[in-house]
C-alpha cells in the first residue's frame, strides 16, 4: 500500500522538478536580458570605450577562453580602463549580473541574435525545451505577409538601411528604447503621436532654440462629404497646427476655402494633398477611420428588413 | 510632380487602396526600417560616403515640423533640398542646429552618414515604396 501510493508521488515529485528547472532556468534568461537592457546596453550595444559589443562572437571569443568565473569576475569587480564595477549599477545582486554575462556570453556564442541563451540549468527538460524551440519552417509560419511584432521598430544596425558596418550605426538610438513610453497605434512608427503631444509625453520645441514658444492651435473642422457608402472625412486643424504653420499647406497644398480643393484617395495614395504627409510622416493611409470618422447622417432608404 | 495626375474614377482609387493593404504587409524583404526615415543620396554615394539617414522619429519628439518645414525652409520633398556639406557648415539645413550648440556639430560624420552604401534617396515605408512606384530619386535637377 504505501509502496504503491509512494511511486506516484516520486514520480509527481520529479515533475515539480523538471518543471521548476525549466522555469528557473527561462526567468534567469529573461533576468539576464532585463539588466543587460537596463545596465550593460549602455556601453556593450555600441562599443563604447572598447567594450565588447553584444553578439559580436568575433570580440567575446578570446575572453569567453579565459572562463565564465573571469568574466563573472571581471562584471562584479569591473576591469580595466573603462569597464565599472557591476556596470555601475553596484546596488544590484551578483546574481544578477553573473546573470546578464551569461546572456551576453550566450548571445556571443549565438553570433549575433541574441535569441538562444545556453541555459545552463536545463540539462533535465532539455528535450523539451529543444522541441519547443526547434524552429519550424518558414513555411508553416502563422504569418505568411504581415510583418510579425518581432520585426517592428528594429534597432538601427538591423533595420535593412542602416550600414551595421558603420560605428556610427551602433551609437544612433534603437527606437523602442523611446516607443515603450509613448502611446502605441497600429500602423507608421506605431506610436500615437496626437495623444503623446496632447498627453505631455514629449514636449517638441515650436521653435529651434526657444523650448518656452507655443504654437497658436486653431479648433477648426471641415467635414468633408464623400461619395459612396465610406463615412465623411473630417479635418481637424486642431490636430495639424499643433505640429505645423499654416504656410506648411496654405496656399501650397490646400487653397483656405472650404470646399475649393479637389481631394481624391488616389490622389492622396501617390502623395499629393492629405498625402503629402499622410503616409510619409504622418499616420499612414491604411487607417481609413482616422479620417473617415463621421457617419453619414442621412440614411439614404431605411432597410425594411427587421434586424 | 512628375507623377501624372490620375483622374481615376473611385474604383481605381480603390484597387489603389487594395493594392496600399497588399504592399503593407507584403514587406520587401529586409528593409523594415522605422517609419519616415529619410535617406538622402544625391551626392554621397558619388562622393564616396555613406548615404545620410534623416529619423523623423528622433526629431519629431524634440521638434515640430514647423522649426524644420516653415522656419529652417525644408521642402517636402526627400532630396529636394540640393543639401551638401558646406551649406550644413554655414548653418543652414541640418546645420542650423548640428552646429555643437543645440546638437553635436559635424565631425560625427558617422553618425548621420549611416546608410548601406547604394541606398537610394526614399522616404521609409512611404506608400508610395509600398506601391512599388519607385519614388524619383529626389533632386536631380
Ligand atoms: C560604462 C561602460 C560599461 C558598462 C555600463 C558595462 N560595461 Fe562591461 N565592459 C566595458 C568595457 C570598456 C569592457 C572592456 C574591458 C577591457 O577588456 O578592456 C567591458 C567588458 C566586459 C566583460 C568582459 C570582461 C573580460 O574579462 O573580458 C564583461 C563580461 C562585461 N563587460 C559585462 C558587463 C555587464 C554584465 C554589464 C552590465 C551589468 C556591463 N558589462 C556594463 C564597459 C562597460
Ligand atoms: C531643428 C534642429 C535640427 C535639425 C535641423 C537637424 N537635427 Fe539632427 N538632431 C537634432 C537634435 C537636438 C539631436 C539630438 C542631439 C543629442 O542627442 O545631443 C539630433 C540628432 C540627430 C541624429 C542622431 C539620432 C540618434 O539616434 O541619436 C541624427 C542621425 C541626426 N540628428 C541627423 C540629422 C540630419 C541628417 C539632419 C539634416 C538633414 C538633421 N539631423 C537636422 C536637431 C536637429
Ligand atoms: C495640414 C494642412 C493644414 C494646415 C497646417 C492648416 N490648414 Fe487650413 N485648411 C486645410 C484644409 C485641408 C482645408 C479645407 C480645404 C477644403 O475644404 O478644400 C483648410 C481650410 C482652411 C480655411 C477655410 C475654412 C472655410 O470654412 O472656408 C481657413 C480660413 C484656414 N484653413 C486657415 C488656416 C490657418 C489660419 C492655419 C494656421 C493656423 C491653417 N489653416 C493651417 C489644411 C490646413
Ligand atoms: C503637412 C502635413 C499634413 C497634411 C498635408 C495633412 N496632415 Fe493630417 N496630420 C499631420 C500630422 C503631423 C498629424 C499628427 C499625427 C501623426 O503624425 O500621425 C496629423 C493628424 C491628422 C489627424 C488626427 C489624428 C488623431 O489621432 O487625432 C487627422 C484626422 C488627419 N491628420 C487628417 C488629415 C486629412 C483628412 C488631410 C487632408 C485634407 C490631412 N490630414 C493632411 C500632417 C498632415
Ligand atoms: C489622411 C486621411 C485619409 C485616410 C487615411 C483615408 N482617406 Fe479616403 N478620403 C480622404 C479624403 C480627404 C477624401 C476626399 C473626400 C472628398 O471628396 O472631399 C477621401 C475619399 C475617399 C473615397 C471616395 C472616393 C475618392 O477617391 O475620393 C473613398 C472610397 C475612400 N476615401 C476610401 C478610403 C479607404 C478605404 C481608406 C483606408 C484604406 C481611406 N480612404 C483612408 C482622406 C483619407
Ligand atoms: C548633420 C548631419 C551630417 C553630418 C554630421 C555630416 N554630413 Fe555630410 N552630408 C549631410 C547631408 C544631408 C548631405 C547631402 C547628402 C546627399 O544628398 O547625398 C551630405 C553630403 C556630404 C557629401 C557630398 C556632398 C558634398 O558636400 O560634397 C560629402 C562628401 C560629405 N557629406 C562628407 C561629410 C564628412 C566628411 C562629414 C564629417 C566631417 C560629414 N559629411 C558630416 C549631412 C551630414
Ligand atoms: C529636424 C527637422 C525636421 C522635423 C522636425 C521634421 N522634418 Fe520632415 N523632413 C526633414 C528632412 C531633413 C527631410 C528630407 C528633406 C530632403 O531630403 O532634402 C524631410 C522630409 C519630409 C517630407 C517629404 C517626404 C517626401 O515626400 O519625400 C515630409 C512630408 C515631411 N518631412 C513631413 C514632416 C512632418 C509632418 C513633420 C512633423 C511631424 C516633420 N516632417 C518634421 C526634416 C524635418
Amino acid at each position: 500500500m504505501i509502496r504503491t501510493l509512494r511511486n506516484p508521488a516520486v514520480a509527481l515529485g520529479a515533475l515539480c522538478c523538471t518543471l521548476f528547472a525549466t522555469g528557473t532556468a527561462l526567468a534567469q534568461q529573461d533576468k539576464g536580458k532585463a539588466v543587460y537592457d537596463k545596465v550593460c546596453v549602455a556601453c556593450h550595444s555600441a562599443g563604447i570605450a572598447g567594450a565588447p559589443r553584444l553578439g559580436d562572437a568575433k570580440a567575446w571569443a578570446p575572453r569567453i577562453k579565459t572562463g565564465i568565473d573571469t568574466l563573472y569576475g571581471s562584471a562584479l569587480k569591473g576591469k580595466a580602463p573603462a569597464m565599472p564595477a557591476k556596470g555601475g549599477a553596484t546596488d544590484l545582486p551578483d546574481a544578477d549580473i553573473k546573470a546578464a554575462v551569461d546572456y551576453m556570453v550566450a548571445a556571443a556564442k549565438d553570433g549575433g541574435s541574441g535569441a538562444a541563451a545556453t541555459a545552463p540549468a536545463a540539462a533535465a527538460p532539455a528535450a523539451a525545451a529543444a522541441a519547443a524551440t526547434k524552429p519550424r519552417p518558414a513555411a508553416l509560419s502563422f504569418n505568411r505577409l504581415l510583418k510579425p511584432a518581432s520585426k517592428r521598430n528594429p534597432p538601427p544596425p538591423e533595420d535593412g538601411i542602416h550600414d551595421p558596418q558603420n560605428d556610427g550605426t551602433h551609437a544612433l538610438q534603437p527606437p523602442l528604447q523611446v516607443f515603450e513610453s509613448l502611446p502605441r497605434s497600429n500602423a507608421g512608427n506605431r506610436v500615437d503621436w496626437v495623444k503623446a503631444l496632447d498627453n505631455n509625453l514629449i514636449a517638441p520645441r515650436w521653435d529651434r532654440t526657444d523650448p518656452a514658444a507655443a504654437p497658436v492651435v486653431m479648433d477648426l473642422n471641415i467635414v468633408r462629404e464623400v461619395k459612396g457608402s465610406m463615412p465623411d472625412v473630417v479635418y481637424p486643424h486642431k490636430q495639424h497646427t499643433a505640429w505645423l504653420d499654416c504656410s506648411n499647406c496654405h496656399p501650397q497644398i490646400f487653397i483656405p476655402q472650404k470646399g475649393a480643393n479637389q481631394i481624391s484617395m488616389a490622389a492622396i495614395l501617390l502623395g499629393q494633398k492629405c498625402g503629402v504627409c499622410h503616409g510619409k510622416v504622418a499616420f499612414p493611409v491604411s487607417e481609413c477611420r482616422i479620417c473617415h470618422s463621421k457617419k453619414k447622417n442621412v440614411m439614404p432608404v431605411k432597410n425594411a428588413q427587421a434586424n | 510632380m512628375r507623377l501624372r495626375h490620375p483622374r481615376a474614377p473611385w474604383r481605381s482609387a480603390l484597387a489603389l487602396v487594395a493594392a496600399v493593404w497588399i504592399g503593407s504587409i507584403g514587406t520587401s524583404g529586409e528593409a523594415r526600417a522605422e517609419y519616415a526615415d529619410v535617406v538622402i543620396n544625391n551626392y554621397s554615394d558619388a562622393a564616396g560616403m555613406r548615404p545620410v539617414i534623416f529619423p523623423h522619429w528622433f526629431h519629431r519628439i524634440r521638434f515640430r515640423c514647423k522649426v524644420c518645414h516653415a522656419d529652417l525652409g525644408f521642402q517636402f520633398k526627400a532630396g529636394g533640398n540640393e543639401i551638401n556639406m558646406v551649406k550644413i557648415i554655414d548653418g543652414q539645413f541640418c546645420g542650423a542646429c548640428h552646429n555643437g550648440d543645440i546638437a553635436w556639430s559635424v565631425e560625427n560624420c558617422n553618425l548621420c552618414h549611416s546608410g548601406k552604401p547604394g541606398t537610394p534617396t526614399q522616404v521609409h515605408e512611404s506608400t508610395i515604396q509600398k506601391l512599388a512606384i519607385q519614388p524619383q530619386a529626389g533632386g536631380q535637377q
